[in-house]
């Protein structure tokens, strides 16, 4: 391994993206890295000590917004997760992602005294942004990484902003309308540009932020602390424009938000996790993630909330859903992933079918995983229903399918 | 081979002391050249390669003035303007324990875009294994971000300095020392030298040298064909700050030594010119002592051409042995030469860590050529000789002496022509340095041809008068170097030569030494001066020092660069005390005039060197970018100075802090009151900043002590290659006398037969040399002089900007003369023994 | 006036030669107006006083040096007329010489001396060889091949020299008091070597001497007087 060490600095900023990715991609990472071994030690620092000195998500608390759209430095990782379909004028598909992860390096309060840079900090943001350009077929993805300190990168509640260089996800100032269109807050600002393309979008809640797992507490594993805080804004209205290369197309959709926060990740036996966002037909948005286990099997951890149009929401545990593989896709890399699915939600006399809009999404950033957007067909009862949504797939780059 | 070499070479392989001494001279000669060129490259090349490590992938670098760049203009660049191919860099000097470092304050994230090196923590490897110890790549990463003094180095520098990772030391910059911690090691890709080098986050380098807010530059890699973004970045700039070519700086900084290595280089050649007239000398020798079998070989059928290409084949034979030799040796010489030539450069130039030579082969075919060609060059003339041999039986001494003889005046004609030419060339070159250095070679040979035509008209003079001191022996000595000038001749030449070199040499760093012995003594007014080592003197601190009872005033000085246009320039920022105007000596104009316009109305004075490499004076203006954009500043005078650099701008303190944001003092000269012991001022400041900040404190006669022995180290390598010129000349001397000995051992053969006695022989021969070697020493001697005034008024006015008066120490001139005879006598022991002891009979025998 | 009988092939034609050196600001006429005809396969002895001009005509012959008036023809070419370089090469071809002083190359082996002038005519292995060999039976040196000139006593060095100037079968040999270094038996000795030789290989030779020994090995003996020949008395 340490004479693929080549690459420089660059194997180094590997672990720390594992370590903060940790927790949504398992422990797991490129073959030939040393990233392998060093993540796994790091995901026992997470567990063990590592999580000495930061806030620990352990009970219930109660969510304020839009402060809690803004950072929380007591805990070690947090991230801004926004992914969206879209369509051109001319109905062309597109899919994205823009996320935003931060981790702290060193606990609150241990930082050094002597300050006499404005370059020192413990703070790191990551960022990973793919455009999914359906009809050609083509995928972009590009990984950014800075400090948190001298405005390279960071997060501020208000007036919100979270940025990387310059992507940034900010609270747009509403010009023009009436504070009424906004009921559930005001639109946020997402922009992000790497090389050839370029996103522009303004995103307008539709829904209030809906609380997952126990009021917003999402227990990742037994262990008390082994936790996040999560909640989402599952559908925003999307306006925007998407450059690729000369040709700029003017886009809507929908896009959700993930925010989550903790100062864990997984534990020792998990593998990764499947987690899918659909945004139906019918107003619903459902979001579930399923953890695997080591053995293949599924961690009773895993869990989903079911979002009604009207923003009411249902509690969905593992026993509430049973998802079956329909088909998977060897990355050319090495991997096989699942691909399309049938989810039945009987409580909610749900049967829906997933299929990607194309299958090569896969991430290959320093860590590799799967995240694309997809189409969802299906019914509820009789009546039939259709949608879109992201699904996210981690843990598999070394399997032979999943189990 | 074919016979007719082998009949050539026969003799010299008979001969061996003659083929070796031949040898000899052309390997020395080759050997200095290749090992100053051996050691001006390795240093060009270790500067580059550390430059292009440093550099890394970076095409051009966003630089200020002299207290560097807004650190949020790379905020501003990379977050509003999104652009990604940039990195801050913060870099300057530390020292721990008695090693100076360089730090390059990086920010990692921003690193793999521009530098590429691996990195280790300790057991980079261990998978499960997470002693307290053991470091992983991530953790190396998050403490270098949030420790304040973690840093990585090369592998070899910390054996080098004997760490260990983390291991804690106290690192001192700026006169205070902080806390560091080696978190890691990087290997440098191949090729790049990164020695000496400590990475460190942005946030440690600033703390450590005091550049809070503020960076060293910010490199850029913008693609060739990329106009958009170099004009985007442009458009950005704000006053003050430039977007340069990192190639264009890293050549200006080179630069600025050429002349230096140019310098080195002349010398080198100077012993090559040196090796040419032995080569000559020797392959004249064996020709004339094979006239015969030229003859012989003529009468066979031998043709001219053939004759021609015998001799010259021979000759390059020769040369290439001797050259091969010459690399051998000048590798070995390279590397003890190397670390004379990188601390020169260290001291006036630029840091260069270089350990090894770099055998670059360049060097090696450089040195190869120039050998063989000088070789062929020397060999030429007798081989040309050779062929126009009539194809006789034999051609009789007297005929060939009566030729030379003939020669003589056209020789000496061709000389003053040369002389001419080069006197022309002097005029007519303007600055250019390799011209100067061309004509001085031009004058030297010029020089040499007149020799041999004086040395006949002397020894002709002499030889009554030595005939009444010595006897016949005496008589017959003298009167014998003018009746075999063929072989006298060029050996006195050669020697001459040699000797003016060194005359030239010593005369011109003897003015040299003078000049700036009695500048400095006008110079340094203060009594005291304190600064700190590459850094900024604290200011509360000078508050407290300049408040010691007895300090009666002080001046503040502040030495930086800046970019102009015209590449990197010194300037130095003065805050003058009352009594420090004396210590700038102003070349034209009212002193008080100036000063006015100097500290009051914002003019700057420009040093000798800037003066000339510019050619501005006084009223001109000179264009610096300041914080407050492209500014004008007008030339109030040009003052005295000797900066190697390239010379330098002189402004007010006054003048500096409107234009640039930069309290930076690096150092200040106190002056004392009347009757305040100095010793008791100094430990009263030794007090007040103990604890606070390290300072290097002098007295005026310590400063100037320190200033000469740099001055005296600069000169270092040009004594050791004025002496390995030296030691061409005397080989070459030994070789022609013994070689002259040795053929007129027949001549003394028959004298001893005709009674002689082995002591009057043995006289005969000493006198000879002796005699030649005064000859050498008094040719020598105008022409060293008119070397030294070249040295001088050209060459190191060309190269530096200098401005210096010629003294002439007689010593000098002394001791050459002796040198001359001394080195003629030495080579004439053997032969006159060899004359001593032969016996007659079997000496006639031989032929 | 020396002259050959006419029904014989001349080999050598020597018409109104002059030559004349410097000395001290003196010219000196060491030959004035010579002819002389020599006949192919003749052996000739010039006698004279020492400075009489025998050297001096035996260059002129070669081609070594050039008359200041006149003309030599050689083998049926005006050497006169030629160039240095063509006069150099017509030498290498057609000329032998032997010196009284043998200027043997004493830093080559007797058989490379022999050498060198085979060499010089492009005349390669494995014909050198052989020619070295026969040449070195001839003079009767077959088992000092090897040795260099200085181990030689002066007949076998003069034996040398004359199979170094008969190697390459010029058709003139000159030779200049061959046996001017040699006691009178050593002389006898070489005298019958290059007359046997010489008249195998049917060349011209020509011999200044002052020795009535060597001249009288000679078809003709011609004496140089005065800057001209004339017959000598037998």
């Amino acid at each position: 391994m340490s004479n693929n060490l080549k690459k420089g600095m660059l194997v180094a900023v590997l672990i720390l993206v594992t370590g903060v990715l940790i927790l949504r991609t398992g422990p797991s990472s490129e073959p030939g890295l040393p990233v392998a071994g060093g993540s796994s030690r790091l995901s026992e620092l997470l567990n063990d000590q590592g999580r000495e000195g930061y806030a620990q998500a352990i009970e219930d608390r109660d969510f304020v917004f839009p402060a809690d759209h803004g950072p929380h430095p007591g805990f070690r990782n947090e991230w801004w997760y926004i992914t969206g379909n879209l369509d051109s004028e001319n109905g062309r598909r597109f899919g994205f992602e823009l996320t935003i992860f931060r981790f702290s390096l060193t606990p609150p309060g241990t930082e050094s005294s002597e300050e006499v840079s404005a370059w020192r900090g413990n703070q790191v943001y990551i960022g990973h942004f793919a455009v999914t350009d359906g009809d050609a077929r083509q995928f972009h993805v590009a990984q950014r990484y800075s400090r948190g300190s001298l405005g390279l990168a960071g997060a501020v509640a208000e007036p919100f902003r979270v940025w990387l260089d310059d992507w940034s996800i900010a609270g747009a100032r509403p010009g023009g309308r009436s504070q009424d269109e906004y009921a559930f807050g005001q639109p946020w600002q997402l922009q992000a540009r790497d090389g050839e393309i370029a996103l522009n979008l303004t995103l307008v809640p539709q829904k209030p932020p809906v609380l997952n797992g126990e009021n917003g507490l999402s227990q990742k594993a037994a262990m008390a602390g082994n936790a996040s805080y999560y909640y989402s804004i599952t559908r925003l209205q999307t306006e925007g424009t998407l450059k690729i290369g000369d040709r700029e197309f003017v886009v809507s959709g929908l896009s959700w938000l993930d925010r989550e926060w903790g100062s864990s990740g997984l534990s020792r036996d998990q593998e990764g996790w499947d987690w899918y966002a659909l945004q139906l037909s019918d107003g619903s948005d459902l979001m579930f993630y399923n953890l695997r286990r080591s053995d293949g099997s599924q961690d009773m951890h895993s869990a989903g909330t079911l979002t009604l149009a009207d923003g009411s929401t249902v509690h969905l545990s593992t026993d509430d859903l049973i998802i079956e593989v329909l088909d998977t896709w060897q990355s050319p890399r090495g991997g096989r992933y699942p691909i399309a699915w049938k989810i039945e939600v009987p409580e909610a006399n749900l049967s829906l079918t997933i299929d990607p809009l194309m299958d090569a999404q896969e991430l290959v950033t320093t860590v590799r995983y799967w995240e694309g957007a997809v189409d969802v067909s299906g019914r509820r009862g009789a009546t039939p229903i259709t949608g879109r949504g992201y699904v996210e797939l981690t843990g598999y780059e070394g399997s032979d399918g999943p189990r | 081979m074919p016979v007719l070499y082998r009949a050539s070479f026969g003799y010299l392989l008979r001969h061996p002391w003659q083929l070796a001494l031949a040898l000899l001279g052309i390997c020395i000669g080759v050997a200095v050249m290749v090992a100053v060129d051996l050691a001006n490259e390795s240093s060009r090349r270790a500067f580059l390669l550390s430059m292009d490590a440093i550099n890394g992938e970076a095409t051009h670098q966003i630089i200020a003035g002299p207290a560097g760049v807004e650190e949020t203009l790379y905020t501003k660049l990379r977050v509003e303007h999104g652009i990604r191919s940039i990195a801050p860099v913060v870099s300057g000097y530390v020292r721990y324990e008695d090693t100076t470092l360089q730090v390059l304050g990086v920010d990692l994230f921003a690193e793999r875009e521009f530098r590429h090196y691996s990195l280790s923590g300790r057991d980079e490897n261990s998978v499960v294994n997470s002693s307290a110890t053991g470091r992983s790549a991530a953790d190396v990463i998050s403490r270098i971000l949030t420790t304040p003094g973690a840093l990585l180095t090369s592998e070899r520098t910390a054996q080098m300095l004997g760490l260990e990772i983390d291991d804690e030391f106290r690192v001192m910059a700026a006169g205070i020392e902080h806390d560091a911690v080696l978190v890691g090691l990087f290997a440098p890709q191949e090729q790049s030298r990164l020695d000496n080098l400590l990475i460190t986050d942005i946030a440690s380098a600033q703390q450590w040298l005091g550049m809070r807010g503020r960076l060293t530059r910010i490199d850029v890699r913008i693609r060739a064909d990329d106009e958009r973004l170099s004009q985007q970045i442009e458009d950005v700039l704000p006053p003050g700050t430039q977007l340069l070519s990192a190639a264009g700086r890293t050549q200006t900084t080179l630069d600025m030594s050429n002349a230096f290595m140019t310098n080195l280089t002349a010398m080198s050649l100077l012993a090559l010119l040196v090796g040419v007239f032995l080569i000559y000398n020797s392959v004249a020798f064996a020709v004339l002592q094979r006239r015969g079998l030229i003859g012989v070989l003529r009468a066979l059928g031998l043709t001219r051409g053939q004759t021609f290409s015998l001799i010259l084949v021979e000759g390059v034979m020769l040369g290439v042995a001797g050259a091969i030799l010459g690399l051998l040796l000048g590798v070995w010489l390279g590397e003890q030469l190397l670390h004379l030539v990188a601390r020169t450069i260290s001291d006036h130039y630029f840091v260069v860590n270089v350990t090894d030579v770099s055998i670059a082969p360049a060097s090696l075919i450089k040195g190869l050529t120039v050998g063989v060609g000088a070789t062929m060059l020397a060999a030429a003339v007798p081989a040309i000789e050779a062929s126009s041999y009539q194809p006789r039986l034999a051609m009789t001494r007297s005929v060939l002496e009566y030729r030379v003889g003939q020669a003589l005046p056209i020789i000496a004609v061709a000389g003053l022509l040369a002389a001419t030419l080069s006197a022309l060339i002097l005029v007519f070159s303007g600055d250019n340095l390799v011209a100067g250095l061309f004509a001085m070679f031009l004058l030297i040979l010029g020089f040499a041809l007149l020799i041999p035509i004086a040395v006949r008209a002397c020894s002709r003079a002499m030889a009554p008068l030595a005939g009444r001191l010595a006897g016949i022996a005496g008589r017959l000595a003298i009167s014998g170097i003018a009746a075999s000038l063929s072989r006298t001749g060029v050996a006195i030449v050669a020697l001459a030569v040699a000797l003016s070199a060194t005359v030239g040499v010593s005369v011109m760093v003897d003015s040299f030494r003078g000049s700036v012995s009695e500048w400095l003594g006008n110079t340094l007014q203060s009594d005291i001066y304190v600064g700190v080592v590459r850094g900024s003197l604290d200011a509360d601190l000078l508050e407290d020092l300049v408040s010691v009872p007895g300090v009666e005033s002080y001046s503040t000085s502040r030495r930086t660069w800046l970019e102009t246009e015209t590449g990197r320039v010194r300037l130095i920022v003065l805050m003058m005390a009352p009594g420090s105007y004396a210590g700038t000596a102003i070349r034209e104009g009212d002193p008080e005039e100036i000063w006015q316009q100097f500290d009051k109305e914002g003019a700057v004075l420009v040093s000798d060197p800037y003066a000339y490499r510019h050619d501005v004076g006084r009223g001109d203006t000179i264009r610096l970018k300041t914080k407050r954009g492209d500014r004008v500043f007008r030339i109030a005078a040009v003052y005295q100075s000797y900066d190697a650099n390239g010379g330098a701008i002189l402004m007010s303190r006054h003048t500096y802090d409107i234009f640039f944001d930069d309290p930076t003092i690096n150092s200040i000269g106190i002056y004392l009151g009347d009757g305040v012991n100095i010793d008791g001022v100094m430990d009263d400041i030794r007090q007040v900043s103990a604890g606070r900040q390290s300072l290097i404190m002098n007295s005026n006669a310590r400063i100037r002590e320190i200033s000469l022995a740099i001055f005296d180290r600069t000169f270092v390598i040009t004594d050791v290659l004025y002496w390995l010129a030296v030691g061409v000349a005397v080989i070459g001397i030994l070789g022609a006398m013994l070689a002259l000995q040795l053929e007129r051992a027949r001549e003394l053969a028959v004298l001893r037969a005709i009674g002689m006695t082995p002591g009057q022989v043995a006289a005969l021969v000493t006198i000879q040399t002796g005699f030649m070697g005064l000859l050498s020493g008094i040719a020598a001697l105008p022409l060293g002089l008119v070397m030294a005034w070249v040295l001088i008024e050209v060459i190191n006015r060309r190269a530096f900007g200098w401005q210096m008066d010629m003294t002439i120490d007689p010593a000098v001139l002394l001791s050459a003369l002796l040198l001359a005879i001394g080195a003629a006598l030495i080579a004439g022991i053997y032969p006159a023994y060899r004359a001593a002891s032969s016996r007659p009979a079997l000496a006639m025998r031989e032929e | 006036m020396a002259s050959p009988s006419p029904n014989q092939s001349v080999q050598i034609h020597i018409r109104n030669l002059c030559r004349s050196f410097e000395e001290g600001g003196r010219r000196h006429a060491v030959l004035d107006n010579l002819n002389a005809d020599f006949i192919k396969g003749e052996t000739v002895a010039l006698r004279g006083r020492s400075g009489s001009g025998k050297s001096t005509l035996l260059n002129l012959i070669s081609g070594i040096d050039v008359p200041d008036q006149g003309e030599i023809e050689v083998a049926g070419l005006n050497i006169t007329n030629m160039s240095e370089r063509d006069r150099t090469l017509f030498r290498r071809e057609h000329i032998g010489f032997v010196y009284q002083a043998f200027n043997l190359v004493s830093t080559l082996s007797v058989s490379d001396n022999i050498r060198l002038v085979l060499e010089l005519n492009g005349v390669t292995e494995p014909e050198a060889g052989n020619r070295i060999r026969e040449m070195l039976d001839a003079v009767d040196l077959g088992d000092r091949a090897g040795s260099f000139p200085d181990v030689l006593s002066g007949g076998e060095q003069q034996r040398v020299a004359i199979a170094r100037a008969l190697v390459h079968r010029p058709s003139l040999l000159l030779a200049d008091e061959p046996t001017g270094n040699l006691d009178d038996k050593t002389a006898e000795g070489v005298l019958q070597l290059l007359d046997r030789l010489i008249r195998q290989t049917g060349g011209t030779m020509i011999v200044a001497t002052h020795s009535a020994l060597v001249a009288s090995y000679c078809d003709r003996v011609l004496e140089l007087h005065n800057g001209a020949l004339q017959p000598a008395g037998r």
